[in-house]
């Protein structure tokens, strides 16, 4: 049953046609020309290319600064903006990635989650009532995991995996990088997390589908994507926010047609099987959800209006009511939604009764109330189906609160912690007279000599993210596993994709930088430089045209330029100067080295770990396969096994890497 | 009045200030007879044990008396009564399960209370919602960006320190969320700058380290730098290593009983810790929960010896030290078709400590008959678990500001701690 592509034909064409006109017509300013006051603010090029190669790219690659400043900022700028630069690098990386091309419906028919899990051993009699099989029995998870191979269903944490690989790989290895840092920024917005189960499948889609190709467009475009998609329905639970105050509930317990389906469902809800059982479940709780006000309050107090934005509990619960329905297409063959869908006779019957369907999206006419509304004083009259919640979401994109809040949340990520009033209240006139133009905004900032104010400048601390992605690009490394790189951001304190609060990460140096994460970040510029992190491959020498420095001293000052251009090293180099300025000491570390060195099992276990993770198979031997690729025990330690010989150039740029100065952008 | 901080400012960091890099002399002979250095005084400490999952409370502390238990749950039925395996009587009415033996003494000492009939008023039977709104306080809203652990070591005033909170998970959960720094570490042992089998590398990197961060003009990462260092030099790693808990003492050689020990390390440290977090999972018991022996019972084992071992291994701090369990919600009072339990309302809670007023199994449960449950088929919440968190908050760690510890909520604490 290839339903979702029949359904295409059926989504609401005319209504949508009718809005979009709406939108683009009530706004018509053009796009502000990009103009960059950085040689006003006493900038030269090169420091203008390297400043804003800190803030629009996930770091400069060695030579880039140059390469950026001769091509002209404003050229690449402009290519930023348009992200569309071919990204072979990365598609070669991806190649292996089979899951990333899937859609939502092969995905939860693939990628179980544990419910579906249970289900299928339901289904097939492995949760066998007479014995004391547990799902903790590793008797149980042997069977149930040939079971699930000889379906052809997939680990979910092998779907976690490619998601978080492919994350790392764009930022590191892409061109479009501005749309790479916009996709974490946004995605950051609208957070959705792994830690919720009902969402965890739907959060690989949700980046690719509702965040990535909007990141340039019209914030509204960007707001509506996520409110549709099942992972925002799920994570805010909007999916299970409902009315039974409508005519169409009402009509069904006189309907004779409709009567006969509710029987037919009734019936197969008798049915005393495991799928029965679960069915009947599933009934049971639909009749005893109501209204949901998540989804209604997270949408205005973090995804448009703000905190302050000028709502009222009283416009929550109606934007709630407004919203009643919007729900989650059917996705689960097995599932009990789909049955109950067959049982109302089908898509085609339900599009007749009012239901849209678009693409995973389902406004279910049954469930939505029907009565008049006052949202943020604006009358809705009764009726409005799913036109309604359209309406509200453009009202809260194109609201002057909103463009404050969104405009303020860019210019901290882009300029600085606390941006200035004078910079949003510029970024929030281009919002609002270009229908909220996400690149009009972004230009309207970089225009402002406040983004190139000295004050600014290496102002930001970078992310955990950030500065593991700008390592890599800054040393031009090959990274082979990319789930190490994850390991280290995590204990770096980002754990990103699984920020469990709807907030998302704060965005200010004072929450990422604190005693545990400042030391792990120190740990991970040794571990990476002195390549004892799993599958990172440096070529440092190649980096100063393979000349090898001739001192220690020689190897900090080249390779803190090539780790930093321009930046004032002088006082980093004088402090660092005294430390290594032993002639002896790389001969005295390796001695000492040789002296100590013993075989660590933990290096060697967490090798084995690692390429666990490239292959994607689920752990031999290990206490089950759940969340194996992301159980605490793989992370690999702080503290670092270097056995063997340190070169003095791998110690240096371990150094720096870990030196507050790379720290900042 | 001298407080802690002050000593430490005062005392202990400027003897660390005088140590030239590395480790100070003092602190190495300390690991070498096994002594562990003390910069503060004293303080209290609140370890907080969120098992997640859903602790099935009607098992652990079975209302046993209440004949509507059997019916509901025939083959999970447990009493004092049984000849093999019977639960432990509490007080004629509620009975622990077999396998939480070791709570039996604390509770008979006074230094454990059973808070029963506890969870959210918010009716959400989701984990991760249930989690979510009893980690951040706050039951009906999501975005509140703090979590309630984090608002308490806020309330308690003190300097920031490194080891204010710190929770034994890789992440940091929704509870230490917020303004107050907090420390999420796996292993103790990963606190260090270290190549391990390369002293000589390892103690010039941190130097350098060292150097730079003492001289960069960003403010924050000055400071998180100077105290970067300082903690690394009283969280001697070889202290950690050379750990012997309290002769006699043996934690599980668990997730949870791990936690837990190195949660007594850092208290004996005396660093600083003021609330310490840990986890334990397993609790969610769809499938054959079992009685006696089954997946339950193995949890509530691990779950209660790995308490008291640590409780035993706090020995001379035992006065300041009170330990709060907590789930998000409980299971159907009813058995469900596979042995199991399903999602629930209320479950039960334990606290132990000298502070406690023990002893007793707090609750204003009624019967488990129909008309008393919630839709039918679950314990109702009978108490709000913020009043009891808020009690152990203001008994013990003498927090007395409720409101902004629970924002928006308005009930009384329970009296479960001394006056």
């Amino acid at each position: 049953m290839n339903w979702q592509r029949m359904i295409k034909t059926f989504t609401a064409g005319a209504v949508l046609t009718v809005l979009s006109a709406f939108v683009q017509g009530n706004y018509s300013s053009p796009m502000p020309k990009i103009s960059l006051p950085y040689k006003k603010m006493g900038l030269t090029q090169e420091q203008a290319a390297a400043h804003l190669l800190s803030r629009f790219s996930f770091g400069a690659t060695p030579g880039q600064v140059k390469a950026v400043a001769d091509m002209g900022v404003e050229k690449w700028l402009e290519q930023q903006l348009e992200g569309k630069l071919p990204d072979d690098e990365v598609n070669r990386r991806l190649a292996g990635y089979d899951a990333l091309a899937l859609n939502n419906q092969a995905i939860v028919n693939t990628y179980l989650n544990a419910g579906q899990v249970v289900r299928v051993a339901a289904k097939n009699n492995l949760l066998d009532k007479d014995s004391i099989k547990s799902l903790d029995k590793p008797e149980y998870r042997q069977q149930l995991r040939q079971l699930m191979d000889q379906q052809g269903f997939k680990p979910q944490q092998e779907l976690q995996r490619q998601l978080i690989n492919q994350k790392i790989i764009r930022a590191a290895y892409g061109q479009n990088q501005l749309q790479e840092l916009l996709t974490d920024f946004w995605f950051n917005h609208f957070n959705v997390s792994l830690t919720k189960g009902q969402c965890q499948q739907y959060v690989m889609t949700y980046e690719r589908d509702a965040i990535r190709p909007h990141v340039f467009d019209n914030f509204e475009t960007l707001l509506e994507a996520t409110a549709k998609h099942p992972a925002m329905l799920e994570y805010l639970d909007n999916a299970t926010s409902v009315s039974n105050d409508n005519d169409m509930a009402r009509r069904q317990q006189n309907n004779a047609y409709l009567k006969a389906m509710r029987q037919r469902m009734d019936t197969m809800a008798e049915d005393t099987s495991a799928a029965g059982k679960i069915l009947q479940q599933t009934l049971k709780a639909r009749k005893t959800q109501g209204l949901n006000e998540n989804y209604a309050r997270e949408i205005m107090e973090l995804h448009t209006l703000g905190v302050d934005g000028g709502y009222t509990q009283k416009d929550v619960t109606e934007v709630a009511r407004a919203l009643t329905g919007w729900s989650v297409a059917p996705l689960y063959k097995e599932g009990p939604g789909m049955k109950l869908m067959e049982a109302a006779g089908g898509v085609n019957n339900l599009v007749k009764r009012g239901f849209v369907i678009e693409g995973d999206f389902m406004f279910r006419a049954d469930k939505h109330d029907e009565n008049a509304k006052t949202i943020l004083g604006r009358i809705f009259p009764a009726n409005g189906g799913y036109q309604e919640g359209m309406e509200v979401l453009h009202m809260l994109a194109n609201h002057p609160s909103t463009a404050r809040f969104i405009c303020t949340k860019l210019a901290t990520r882009f300029v600085a912690d606390t941006p200035s009033a004078v910079l949003v209240s510029k970024m929030s006139d281009a919002y609002l007279k270009t229908g909220g133009n996400i690149r009009a905004v972004l230009v309207t900032m970089v225009n402002s000599p406040e983004f190139w104010d000295n004050k600014a400048l290496r102002e930001k601390v970078k992310s955990p993210f950030e500065f593991a992605i700008s390592t890599i690009r800054a040393t031009n490394a090959d990274i082979q596993q990319p789930f190490q790189i994850y390991n280290w951001v995590t204990r770096m304190g980002q754990r990103f994709y699984f920020y469990q609060a709807p907030t998302g990460f704060p965005d200010r140096a004072s929450y990422w930088i604190n005693t545990g994460s400042l030391l792990n970040r120190m740990n991970f510029g040794l571990a990476f430089a002195t390549e004892k992190i799993p599958g990172v491959k440096l070529n440092l020498a190649a980096l100063n045209d393979n000349h090898e420095p001739e001192s220690a001293e020689a190897a900090l000052m080249v390779y803190s330029k090539l780790l930093l251009p321009e930046r004032n090293l002088d006082e980093n180099i004088r402090r660092l100067t005294a430390m290594v300025r032993d002639v002896n000491l790389e001969q005295k570390i390796n001695e000492a080295a040789d002296k100590t060195a013993a075989p660590d099992a933990s290096m060697a276990n967490m090798t084995s770990q690692d390429e666990m993770m490239e292959t994607g198979r689920p752990a031999r031997g290990k206490k089950g396969n759940q969340n194996a690729a992301l159980s605490k025990k793989n992370l690999p330690l702080t503290t670092l096994y270097v056995a063997g010989n340190v070169n003095t150039v791998s110690q240096v740029t371990g150094i720096i890497i870990g030196s507050p100065e790379f720290q900042r952008k | 009045m001298v407080n802690r901080r002050a000593f430490m400012k005062s005392g202990a960091m400027a003897l660390f200030a005088a140590g030239i890099g590395g480790v100070p002399g003092f602190v190495a002979r300390a690991a070498d007879s096994r002594k562990i250095i003390s910069p503060y005084k004293k303080g209290k400490v609140l370890v907080c044990i969120f098992q997640r999952g859903a602790m099935d409370g009607l098992m652990a502390v079975s209302p046993y008396s209440d004949p509507n238990l059997k019916t509901l749950r025939p083959t999970l039925y447990m009493s004092p009564a049984q000849t093999e395996g019977k639960m432990i009587d509490l007080d004629g009415r509620f009975a622990l399960h077999p396998s939480l033996q070791s709570f039996a003494p604390f509770f008979t000492e006074g230094r454990m209370a059973v808070v029963h009939g506890v969870g959210s008023p918010n009716n959400t039977r989701s984990h991760f919602d249930a989690q979510d709104y009893m980690e951040s306080g706050t039951p009906f809203s999501k975005s509140t960006s703090s979590g309630w652990l984090n608002r308490a070591v806020g309330l308690m005033g003190h300097d920031a320190t490194p080891f204010r909170a710190v929770s034994l998970t890789s992440a940091l959960p929704r509870s230490l969320y917020g303004d107050n720094e907090a420390l999420a570490i796996n292993n103790l042992q990963d606190f260090a700058i270290q190549m391990r089998g390369n002293p000589l590398a390892s103690n010039l990197a941190s130097k350098s380290f060292e150097q730079l961060y003492d001289q960069t003009s960003n403010q924050i990462l000055n400071k998180a730098g100077k105290e970067s260092f300082d903690a690394l030099k009283m969280l001697n790693v070889n202290n950690i290593k050379n750990y012997q808990p309290v002769s006699g003492v043996v934690y599980p050689n668990s997730p949870l009983g791990n936690s837990l020990k190195q949660i007594a390390i850092l208290i004996k440290m005396n660093i600083g810790l003021e609330v310490a977090f840990a986890e334990s999972g397993g609790w969610d018991t769809h499938f054959n929960q079992g009685t006696l022996n089954g997946a339950l019972a193995r949890n509530l084992k691990d779950f209660s010896d790995s308490i008291a071992a640590f409780w035993k291994d706090m020995d001379a701090y035992q006065d300041d030290v009170t330990v709060m369990t907590m789930t998000e919600f409980g299971r159907t009072a009813h058995q469900n078709g596979t042995g199991g339990t399903d999602h629930g309302r209320a479950s039960c809670l334990f606290v132990l400590g000298n502070d406690v007023q023990g002893g007793k199994v707090y609750n204003n449960m009624k019967t488990l008959a129909r008309e008393d449950l919630e839709d039918n088929r679950d314990l109702p919440v009978s108490t709000d678990f913020r009043s009891v968190f808020s009690a152990v908050a203001n008994g013990h760690l003498k927090i007395n500001n409720n409101q902004k510890l629970f924002p928006t909520w308005e009930g009384q604490s329970l009296g479960v701690m001394k006056a």
